[in-house]
């Protein structure tokens, strides 16, 4: 279960959109375009502590420190990339 | 940031004193005490208030909010020593450090400091976190917090199975704030029971318990109980991240808990079979006997090393505690279960008919120790923990990435720790796990200064580390759906942990050519324990391990600190870079 390169830019919030949904869809092994981007991870099953995984990707993903809460306190893939941006910004200051 | 008056070692020095000063017929601390109190499921209240009145309670409360904690290991080895007179006290009196955790964490500093002055003069804190029908899934929690419509809160609901609801004053709450639920759904409060309105809460019946019979496990209901804004403990939405972190300072508390009963069973067992005789030789000579007693001390040794190395971790290594606390409490209570099993075994049918009967004592222990493996969450609570983190523990070994101060702190048992910072604990460790990623560094280091049996040990470690980590990177699962065979490789994770914890802390204190008889113990046994097959030359040390333990005076303890003796070469070398 590969995950999604990194290749392109992706810090934009289109960028991190497409990357979580990506992410995401191969954590629930479903196609990308079967992502609603605007509904709550949980209702897609993925509960707190899983949520944390992918914030251990996105760390990775983007080389910076998160505070997983970030998961927490952003739960859709939309709320996540605006608050992504937010926080690389502030990061690259 | 150290208890400003007196050294840590000072005052665990004087709590051991006190204790063994209290053990004497019909002293509250003798085992006949404690086991008719047992026995009538009555509350070891006279303990408790010698304890209180030694001051532990000072050592809930951090140095900035008016109490005495500032070292955390100083505490942990404080209730490891009160666990090995009897863990119902230990278990009832350090509930109050759980109940006031939360605010350490959270709250304000005015409550905090109001709740410091409330503790240190005699009032117990609990915490009441789970509910009938939902055991440790804090997320489907039904008791709920509404705002009122004139300020502050109402609360309602019940919690059960909740250690001191009736007999404490003040009762941290987990409560729903949201209706949807969710992580940031739930929110803690401080609630004052001397200040609710008659009628507007209610506790539940003790409920008899198969160990710690005389504890006070019971639950709370609340009617609509009113509660002032300022019972809220941190923000709104912040309750379960509080209680997350939290656990990791409590369960590695509890490792220390285990500890204790490990030290005492472990004694009986020695002295049992010292004193009991087949033919003219003592038991413990007998070569079957004394295997099972050299086992059970290698065993009791490496979870030494994991709760020393826990407790150091919780100044050094902050940010790793979700790992660190997950391993101490999956591994320690497992492993003194077992050896508390295996040496029941050992003086069962003697133990029945001695004199002053010392199989009561060791049964008491047994059911009393059960409970450790549960509270807090249970070792597959932590074990499914330790696997939501297996992807970043993998990441971080196979880079080598790991926290070199830290880990350096955290093993050096002699270093000063660092104060400890609440706002370093984090729900997800950033570094996955020092202790193992830095252990074919330390693998190193003993090969230049250790003997070749020993060496060889530890190169069996490390591949045997190697080798789980490359299964662990095999493991994907969708959410909810933990393989089971994910647990066989967190067990294993818990034993290269425990086993690179055993060799940091010889090599950071064993000058070249120094005792190893310890660590070949801690190794032989973690490598039994990982299916690794362990030669009869290699196994010999175990014997070593028994005629050691059994040749110890009656009445005494030797933990893993005592073996690591005074301030080594390396350690001075740490403290001096740090």
């Amino acid at each position: 279960m590969p995950l999604p390169d990194s290749g392109v830019e992706t810090h934009t919030v289109d960028g991190l959109r497409a990357w979580l949904t990506d992410c995401v869809a191969t954590h629930l092994d479903r196609p990308a375009d079967a992502i609603d981007t605007s509904v709550r991870l949980s209702d897609y099953g993925l509960d707190s502590l899983y949520v944390l995984a992918v914030a251990a990707e996105l760390e990775d993903h983007l080389d910076i420190s998160l505070d997983p809460t970030l998961m927490w306190d952003n739960p859709t893939i939309d709320a996540l990339s605006e608050a992504l941006v937010a926080e690389l910004a502030q990061t690259h200051v | 940031m150290t208890a400003p008056t007196t050294t840590p070692d000072t005052v665990t020095n004087r709590l051991d004193l006190l204790l063994a000063s209290l053990g004497g017929p019909g002293l509250p601390f003798s085992a006949e005490t404690l086991a008719e109190l047992d026995r009538a499921e009555t509350f070891p209240a006279e303990a408790c208030a010698f304890l209180d009145a030694f001051g532990l309670r000072r050592y809930y409360v951090p140095v900035e909010h008016g109490g005495a904690l500032g070292d955390f290991s100083a505490v942990m080895t404080m209730l490891r020593s009160v666990s090995r007179a009897d863990l119902t006290v230990a278990a009832s009196h350090g509930k109050t450090y759980l109940g006031a955790v939360s605010t350490w964490i959270a709250g304000e500093p005015e409550a905090a400091r109001r709740l410091g002055e409330r503790i240190t003069h005699g009032e117990t804190v609990s915490c009441a976190l789970t509910e009938r029908d939902h055991g440790s899934d804090l997320l489907a929690g039904e008791v709920t917090a509404r705002l009122a419509p004139d300020g502050g809160w109402l609360l309602s609901g019940e919690k059960w199975l909740i250690n001191s609801a009736t007999r404490a004053g003040l009762v941290t709450v987990l409560a729903r704030t949201a209706e949807a639920g969710g992580p940031r759904g739930f929110s803690l409060f401080l609630v004052d029971k001397s200040r609710l309105p008659a009628g507007t809460f209610s506790c539940l019946p003790k409920v008899p318990t198969y160990g710690i019979r005389g504890a006070d496990i019971s639950g709370i209901a609340f009617h609509d109980a009113p509660l002032p804004e300022d019972a809220l403990i941190g923000a709104v939405g912040q309750g379960v991240e509080t209680i997350v972190k939290a656990l990791h300072l409590t369960r590695t508390g509890c490792a220390a808990m285990s500890l204790g009963a490990g030290d005492q069973a472990l004694r009986l067992a020695a002295e049992f079979t010292q004193g009991a005789q087949a033919g003219t030789i003592p038991l413990a000579r007998r070569p079957y006997i004394r295997r099972e007693l050299g086992d059970a001390a290698a065993g009791l040794l490496l979870a030494d090393a994991v709760g020393l190395v826990a407790m150091r971790s919780v100044h050094a290594l902050t940010g790793e505690m979700s790992v660190v606390s997950a391993v101490a409490k999956a591994f320690v209570p497992s492993a003194v279960d077992e050896i508390v099993a295996r040496l029941l075994q050992l003086l069962g049918p003697y133990g029945l008919l001695g004199a002053g009967d010392p199989h009561g004592r060791f049964a008491k222990l047994e059911r009393d120790h059960r409970i450790i493996g549960i509270f807090d969450g249970s070792s597959l609570v932590n074990r499914n923990a330790l696997i939501e983190q297996f992807p970043r523990l993998v990441r971080a070994y196979r880079k080598g990435r790991w926290d070199e101060a830290g880990l350096a702190e955290a093993t050096g048992p002699h270093v000063p720790l660092r104060p400890f910072r609440s706002d370093a604990l984090s729900l997800l460790s950033g570094d996955g796990a020092s202790v193992v990623a830095g252990l074919a560094d330390a693998v190193a280091q003993v090969r230049a200064i250790a003997s070749a049996p020993l060496a060889a040990l530890t190169e069996r470690v490390l591949d045997a580390t190697g080798r789980l980590h490359e299964e662990m990177a095999q493991v994907r699962f969708a959410p909810r759906a933990v393989p089971a065979h994910a647990f066989d490789l967190a067990e294993r994770y818990e034993l290269c942990f425990a086993a690179a914890s055993a060799l940091h802390l010889w090599v950071r204190t064993s000058p070249a050519g120094g005792d190893e008889t310890w660590l070949r113990g801690c190794l032989v046994k973690a490598l039994t324990e990982l299916g690794d097959k362990v030669d009869d030359t290699e196994l010999d040390v175990l014997d070593d391990l028994a005629d050691a333990l059994v040749s110890r005076p009656p009445g005494t303890f030797r933990t893993l600190l005592d073996h690591l003796g005074q301030a080594g070469p390396a350690d001075s070398r740490e403290a001096t870079a740090s």
